[in-house]
């Protein structure tokens, strides 16, 4: 089996981001993420190409302002401000990336079972490093315990879900794409402000102990 | 198009005045009218709608507006501008205890920018416009479920932004999945205008389509609060500022549920009324009989209301399973109308009270005799005793399953629906007896909002005769 760019693309981006779950230091993976969201642009790029589609390259060039340059550094400015420096999780990182691993795995035989993969490019693939990246955006929401990394799993699992709309259906209309990318960037924005009223009010930002409300 | 930026230059300027005036007084005035303002501009657009003159107003290229998108138009601006102008009332109280107007423009602003994002939700006839409004209406009122600025607030603020955000993810999904249905259908051409995919609905694929639904179900469902995944909701409605959980439990619902309204339209058009019905009407089941049942032990009195709203929401979502808009307004309407009074009149209880513990509020009925019978009133409006309004809807939901036979779904339906009744009968009226500290004898302003709501809940369930809202055949 040869892969040609275009798998090596998706799926490359999904790699880096199951490497992202077995990371602890925080600035190492919020440089991964960035790698990962500049693999997506290039895949943006190739399609474009592939497809014909200029505003898809135009769509890339937002991606690469907002999601590669943009959001890594502001969330960088907010970790050194708010001195968090890692994570250790409530599992053992090396464990979770075994389980981001398998979730690869697992999207593998589940975008073989996906309906209607007539596109002129083979998508299988792609749609198998699409959803590893959904999956493994919620395993770091669910296996990490400070606030912004919730933020990051969030920002990978978005990352999932545009790669999937790229690859199935050679991405949606340029008018939604930039709405979602800028209601991307606004929840971005309100969560790391909010992330320093956590820190402030608390003194930390371990959401594992935000549990004041209940029923009783 | 250019009706559409009539609409949105009301809410636009008041975005821009309540930033810059340095009076939060004035900027509470002008917010109030222009509310009331805008709801007159809509009911001057919507009036050929609502007489059935026309059956769609075209607003430009993916805008459009039905009879019922005008009605949710309009209920959504009737409660922002009830909340408005009771804010001016709650803002001066709330002031006279902490001595400092807080962060009021910024809550104003955030009060206009979320009216905006609600008003496109049901203008837009694209999947994709409908997402980004969606996600613009919670960025839009985190800022006021955190306006105490509290560590309960904040924690609150937090799940709301971080749950909804995620929840709302997967729905962005169900939209990819329906696009990708129409890509990968008979005709190969993506779109994401609910018009064309509802008049190619045959079309679609349907594995994909089913995909999509589902998704997006999941997704705005955990917006609306439907069971399973209604954790945040409690507590943003119980830590929000009152007028604000007034918006979100009568505004802001409907606009979550509406997603699924339109998403569901596909499904029915595609032929596939079925499963769509089969699956909203059990989740809704579910989420009444939860909601009720959550409302049994309750130590908090916003949290009631808050689980209330939650039964409701699982009665819409019913109405919307049995593929009826107009019942689906109706049970909103009602809803609303009820669940604004409350939270208003609980706000104002809770301020007069200091505390929010079902335990520490006792004697309501000496310390103020008309919050007292307003509340007995609103909460009999809101539980589905005749005559209000809310009787009439849950009576024509009843019958509309009695007719296609579920009869799991009624019987649920009954027994759930007692159960809220005793739960909040016996919560209000604990706390209504009993002897009072001191007594409280509130400004007109205090009460006109509520008055008013709770009579137009009783104008509601005399006006409309109960055959006319049987709408299914």
């Amino acid at each position: 089996m040869v892969l040609d760019e275009y798998e090596i693309l998706a799926l490359g981006a999904a790699v880096v981001a199951v490497m992202m779950l077995g990371m602890r230091h925080l600035r190492p993976a919020l440089a991964f993420y960035a790698l990962c969201t500049f693999m997506i642009v290039l895949e943006t790029i190739l399609v474009s190409f592939l497809q014909k589609e200029v505003h898809l390259f135009f769509v890339a060039i937002g991606i690469l302002v907002i999601k590669v340059v943009g959001v890594p550094l502001f969330l960088n400015w907010i970790m050194k401000r708010i001195d968090v420096r890692s994570d250790s999780g409530i599992m053992a990182p090396p464990i979770s990336m075994h389980a981001g691993i398998m979730m690869l795995g697992v999207s593998y035989l589940l975008a073989s079972q996906l309906p209607g993969m007539t596109s002129d490019i083979d998508g299988r693939l792609a749609a198998t490093g699409a959803m590893s990246l959904i999956f493994t955006g919620v395993l770091i929401m669910l296996t990490r315990k400070i606030a912004l990394s919730q933020i990051i799993g969030f920002l990978v699992l978005e990352n999932g879900i545009y790669l999937f709309a790229l690859t199935q259906a050679q991405g949606m209309p340029m008018i939604v794409e930039m709405g979602i990318l800028l209601d991307v960037l606004a929840a971005v924005m309100i969560s790391g402000l909010l992330l320093f009223r956590i820190k402030k009010s608390f003194e930390h930002i371990d959401v594992t102990q935000l549990t004041e409300l209940r029923d009783i | 198009m250019n009706q559409l930026f009539g609409l949105c230059v009301i809410p636009l300027t008041l975005c821009v005045v309540s930033l810059l005036l340095p009076k939060p007084k004035l900027t509470r005035l002008l917010v109030s009218i222009g509310h009331w303002l805008q709801l007159f501009v809509l009911v001057n657009l919507s009036a050929p709608l609502l007489s059935g003159a026309k059956s769609e107003l075209s607003l430009g290229p993916e805008f459009s507006l039905d009879a019922i998108g005008a009605g949710f138009v309009l209920l959504t601006t009737f409660v922002v501008a009830c909340a408005s102008t009771h804010l001016n009332y709650y803002f001066a109280v709330e002031k006279d205890k902490s001595g400092e107007s807080g962060h009021e423009r910024l809550f104003y602003f955030c009060v206009n920018a979320f009216l905006l994002a609600m008003t496109f939700i049901f203008l837009c006839d694209n999947l994709g416009f409908l997402w980004i409004s969606l996600e613009a209406t919670t960025l839009s009122s985190a800022p006021l479920v955190y306006f105490e600025r509290t560590k309960n607030a904040l924690e609150a603020t937090w799940k709301y932004v971080i749950i909804c955000s995620v929840g709302i993810a997967f729905a962005l999904l169900g939209t990819v999945f329906i696009y990708a249905a129409g890509q990968h259908g008979l005709d190969r051409q993506g779109s994401l205008s609910i018009s064309a995919l509802v008049s190619n609905a045959h079309d679609l694929d349907f594995s994909l389509l089913r995909l999509g639904f589902i998704f997006s179900v999941l997704g705005y469902g955990t917006k609306a609060g439907i069971f399973p995944l209604h954790s945040w909701l409690p507590d943003a409605y119980s830590e929000a500022p009152a007028p604000a959980s007034a918006m979100l439990s009568g505004a802001f619902v409907n606009c979550a549920l509406y997603g699924i309204f339109r998403v569901s339209q596909i499904m029915i058009a595609a032929g596939h009324a079925t499963l769509s019905s089969q699956m909203l009407v059990i989740l809704g089941t579910v989420t009444v009989a939860a909601g009720s049942f959550f409302l049994i032990h309750q130590h908090s009195f916003k949290r009631m209301w808050a689980y209330s709203s939650i039964e409701n929401v699982g009665l819409m979502l019913i109405a919307i399973g049995l593929g009826s808009g107009s019942l689906f307004l109706l049970q909103a309407i009602n809803h609303s109308v009820a669940k604004v009074a409350l939270f208003l009149l609980s706000g104002n209880i809770v301020q007069a009270f200091g505390s929010k513990k079902l335990s520490e509020l006792k004697g309501i009925f000496k310390a103020c005799p008309i919050w007292a019978f307003l509340l007995v009133l609103s909460s009999m409006a809101v539980t589905g005793m005749p005559p209000f309004g809310a009787f009439i809807s849950e009576m024509s939901i009843l019958t509309a399953n009695a007719q296609v036979g579920n009869w799991v779904c009624v019987a649920v339906l009954i027994l759930s629906i007692t159960v809220a009744f005793v739960a909040i009968s016996t919560h209000v009226g604990r706390i209504l007896v009993g002897s009072a500290k001191k007594s409280f004898s509130p400004s007109v302003a205090a009460n006109v909002v509520p008055a008013v709501l709770v009579l137009s809940s009783f104008v509601l369930g005399v006006m409309f005769r109960l055959q006319s809202w049987v709408v299914l055949k």
